[in-house]
């Protein structure tokens, strides 16, 4: 199998200290980002057993356009894993092997393979490879788009400020 | 500032004194230049491929330059803006690569000798690179062009280029810088290895009865049969005892680009080559029997060639039209087809239906006079029978569906994919190819303009190439996605029907008497229609791809490399499916400008490439439907894609290989793999089954190059690694007990 990317949450090349709190300035204590990544688990192991009313979607993250020019600069791979819960969509996953650190992340509205406006930002690691962890309230018009699969995720980095992975959400199967 | 500019204000005189005039060069060559005549009185066959080094810039440092040009220094900034944007597919001595063709020797001054500097400017910023990059400017292009002329031979020009120099290239190309580019010595031509089938297998003339029911033993044309089943009858081979099929013998082959098709007769493997290159194989032994090169001895690819009477006929790259002895392959005749001087070309061979040779014709998006034709010629003799033009000019049927194009500028229509033939109603059906350039804009008309007879189902009367009927299946093209390829005709009860597959993914049902349209079905995931009529079967673009501007980029699935592709798909007849080689990718579109000039035109759009969103990155798709119910019975998805056509057999297998070495039984029933082998590098071509004295064996070929369906996974399924060489013929059986 060609699938390449790490098992998702604090994959194997990612160092806990890449870990994304949303409070990335404050460097947390080693015990504090050990606590977050096992939670993260916990979480991850809880979304198996969510409600019956959570809507498990999964996006492949795979390279944006590219061209036999600029695939050495557009790289990785990587999985975005989301929970819906009422109005939450929850973003777990992680992404590896970027030609430069990420920079920023969102999530878009469009539908598969049509790029769009963003719908929600959020802080990611500024590394090559890492995790994705993400908490995002949905309107009306948003919920609908994740229903008819137009909600895709996007990763930013250095030399690739137009974006270097993505990946639409699907049910997941 | 443009990156010329930024690299000229660097240069130094020693920098640019790297490229020094050599001694002996000529200044100026008035009329006919020693080059010119070399290229006017060379056969074409004894064409060079230059793979040398660069020896302009190897030449001695001692060598006292004179002051530099502008030209040159122009060429030289070019270089540089060569190496970086272009060498990736053309190599960094223009000697090509599987991505790009070479842009040196006699293939380029054949192309651009007599042609001007201006032209291949506009030829070139109109098209390259595939991807597009904003950031080269005019300058930039100026200069990769003087260093394409430059590296070409072009040494006697002072002044740098401009966007209307208008010299004849070949009248400023001396024959010492020509020359260095002919260190290669001359390709052979003609019988290389003599010999006689006779002695092998006695040789029986094909006659008409026998290409309309062939003897399961044989696989007497592409795709065997001329319903274009891509199915064999024989069924020793079962999904029972697949699993212990062995590797009877492996032949290499030509290197270039190769998509072959062999033809087995009687025991005897008739195998297409790349560069024109035929040779006759011994199908029990691999012996080889005879070989012969028509010329021109390039590295492209063809794909198929005939079998009737006692000859093997083939089309060449350079679109002409020669018969050899089946016997011995000695030759027989020659006739050409169209001017390979403008552009003309062939990827696909012929095939001869109602005693005639049916053949297509490619490299029809210049704007020129000529368009794109099927054609038929005598098999006894070469001679034109008639034509049908696939590009209707103004005063002709469909001449109005072009705007207010003056016929010049009427341009693609390519039948570059061999049709197949129903000989009771005595029609031939082929597709066609979409209008060129590729976007609406860049030809200067509208998504109305539906541009017939492109991108249609076409069914020509083999009498007298009259049309039939025809159905336009995406007027209007707009995203390089073409409806080309195999017509499978089917009958199912009285209905006499014709299935195609084109780059969009839809598997298209009609009505092969009438042309009626029956219906469709999406195979993979599509984008670019928002409706699909399921009466009429009249599609309607996404609005933003119906509006495309120039410079605007537009996303849509499937990419170029085509939901389905030149790889046949196969009807397995015992189960009523149709099992189809698909391909899961996405592209994002930008047109380009072009100036509607006599001799430009081209394609015309900037490309990039991605995965398909819901695959989970499965580029390769085998899918099954049901030719009734049009339902997909099955599918096996994997993230290598596929590159060879399928080939269902009685024992209730179908065979497909893939850019991973893979090469694989399914069982038709399922989709299971039930058997698989890896070679030497990607399978690419087409399996084929037959049998010798009771032996069924399956051959396929293993091959590297190609178009779109080889860069788009090359860019986007990088991880998938295979050499660059290796193009060989696998024979397989089961062992004896």
């Amino acid at each position: 199998m060609t699938n390449r990317t790490h098992p998702p949450f604090c994959p194997k090349d990612s160092s806990l200290k890449h870990f994304p709190l949303k409070s990335s300035f404050v460097k947390p204590s080693l015990f504090i980002r050990a606590l977050a990544c096992i939670g993260a688990l916990v979480l991850s192991l809880s979304s198996l057993t969510a409600s019956a009313q959570d809507m498990q979607y999964r996006a492949r993250l795979s390279p944006m356009p590219t061209t036999p020019q600029t695939k050495s600069t557009i790289t990785g791979a990587g999985e975005a894993l989301a929970t819906l819960s009422g109005t939450t969509l929850t973003l777990r996953g992680n992404f590896s092997g970027m030609s430069s650190a990420a920079t920023m992340a969102h999530v878009h509205f469009g539908p598969p393979a049509q790029p769009g406006p963003v719908v929600a930002a959020f802080e990611i690691a500024a590394q090559t490879s890492g995790a994705l962890n993400a908490s995002i309230e949905l309107n009306a018009e948003q919920l609908r788009a994740l229903a008819a699969n137009s909600l895709y995720v996007q990763i930013h980095s250095e030399s690739n400020p137009a974006g270097e992975l993505r990946g639409w959400l699907f049910p997941k199967k | 500032m443009s990156l010329l500019i930024k690299q000229l204000t660097g240069l130094t005189p020693l920098l640019l004194g790297q490229r020094p005039l050599l001694p002996g060069q000529k200044l100026l060559l008035l009329g006919k230049s020693p080059l010119r005549r070399l290229i006017t009185a060379t056969s074409l066959g004894v064409a060079l491929v230059s793979c040398a080094p660069d020896s302009q810039t190897s030449a001695t440092a001692s060598v006292e330059s004179p002051a530099v040009s502008a030209f040159s220094a122009q060429a030289d900034a070019g270089a540089d803006l060569f190496s970086a944007q272009c060498a990736v597919c053309h190599g960094a001595n223009l000697e090509g690569t599987t991505l790009g063709p070479l842009l040196s020797g006699r293939p380029f001054m054949q192309r651009w000798g007599e042609r001007t500097p201006s032209l291949l400017f506009a030829n070139i910023k109109a098209n390259m690179p595939p991807g597009g990059n904003e950031s080269l400017e005019e300058a930039d292009y100026l200069a990769i062009t003087a260093h394409l002329l430059a590296s070409n031979g072009v040494d006697s020009v002072a002044a740098a280029l401009t966007a209307t120099t208008d010299f004849t290239i070949a009248d400023n190309a001396s024959e010492v810088a020509a020359g260095r580019q002919r260190s290669a010595p001359p390709a052979p031509q003609g019988l290389t290895v003599t010999g006689n089938v006779d002695d092998f297998s006695p040789f029986v003339p094909v006659s008409d009865t026998m290409l309309e029911a062939p003897d399961a033993a044989d696989w007497p044309m592409i795709r065997r049969t001329y319903d274009a089943h891509s199915y064999s009858p024989l069924d020793q081979i079962t999904t029972d005892n697949v699993s212990n099929l062995s590797l009877e013998w492996v032949w290499n082959m030509h290197e270039g680009d190769s998509e072959p098709s062999p033809l087995v007769y009687k025991g005897i493997i008739y195998l297409i080559n790349p560069g024109n290159v035929i040779q006759a194989l011994d199908g029990r032994s691999g012996e080889l029997i005879w070989e012969h090169w028509a010329g021109p001895a390039n590295r492209q690819d063809m794909r198929n060639i005939a079998i009737y009477n006692d000859k093997i006929i083939q089309a060449t790259t350079d679109a002409r039209l020669v018969a050899l002895d089946a016997r011995t392959g000695q030759q027989l005749w020659e006739t050409e087809v169209a001017d390979s001087s403008k552009g003309f070309s062939n990827s696909s061979g012929p095939i001869v239906a109602d005693g005639k040779v049916l053949l297509g014709l490619a490299g029809c998006a210049r704007y020129i006079k000529e368009d794109c034709y099927i054609s038929a010629h005598d098999a006894n003799t070469g001679e034109l029978l008639w034509r049908f033009n696939t590009i209707a000019k103004a005063d002709e049927p469909g001449g109005d569906t072009w705007g207010e194009l003056d016929d010049i500028f009427r341009a693609g229509g390519e039948t570059w994919i061999t049709g197949s033939y129903d000989p009771e109603l005595k029609l031939t059906y082929w597709g066609t190819a979409q209008q060129k350039p590729w976007v609406p804009v860049s030809r200067h008309l509208t998504i109305h303009d539906e541009g017939l007879f492109t991108n249609s189902t076409v069914a020509v009367n083999t009498d007298d190439g009259s049309l039939d009927w025809h159905f336009q299946h995406v007027p209007a093209e707009a995203l390089d996605l073409d409806e080309v390829f195999e017509r499978v005709l089917i009958d199912r009860g009285d209905e006499k029907l014709v299935f195609s597959l084109g780059k969009y993914g839809i598997l298209w049902k009609s009505d092969r008497v009438s042309g009626e349209f029956k219906g469709y079905k999406e195979t993979v995931f599509q984008n670019a229609f928002t409706d699909i009529d399921a009466k009429t079967g009249h599609v309607t673009y996404r609005e933003d791809i119906q509006n495309a501007k120039l410079n605007e980029w537009t996303s849509a699935c499937p990419s170029s490399a085509g939901g389905k592709d030149w790889h046949s798909m196969s009807y397995h007849e015992p189960s009523g499916v149709l099992i189809a080689p698909l391909s899961q990718t996405c592209l994002e579109n930008a047109a380009r400008e072009v100036a509607l000039v006599q001799g430009g035109g081209g394609l015309a759009a900037s490309r990039k490439f991605f995965e398909m969103p819901g695959t989970d990155g499965m580029l390769g798709k085998i899918g099954a439907y049901n030719v009734d119910t049009m339902e997909e019975v099955w599918s096996h998805e994997q993230r290598a894609s596929f590159h060879t056509g399928t080939l269902s057999t009685a024992g209730d297998l179908v065979f497909v290989g893939d850019l991973d070495r893979r090469f694989k039984a399914l069982d038709v029933r399922t989709g299971e793999v039930v058997w698989q082998t890896r070679l030497g590098t990607s399978v690419q071509g087409h399996p084929v089954s037959f049998a010798i004295d009771g032996k069924q064996y399956i051959a396929v070929t293993s091959a590297v190059g190609g178009t779109s369906p080889r860069t788009v996974p090359d860019v986007i399924a990088t991880e998938i690694t295979y050499p660059r060489w290796g193009n060989a013929l696998y024979v397989f059986s089961l062992p004896e007990d």
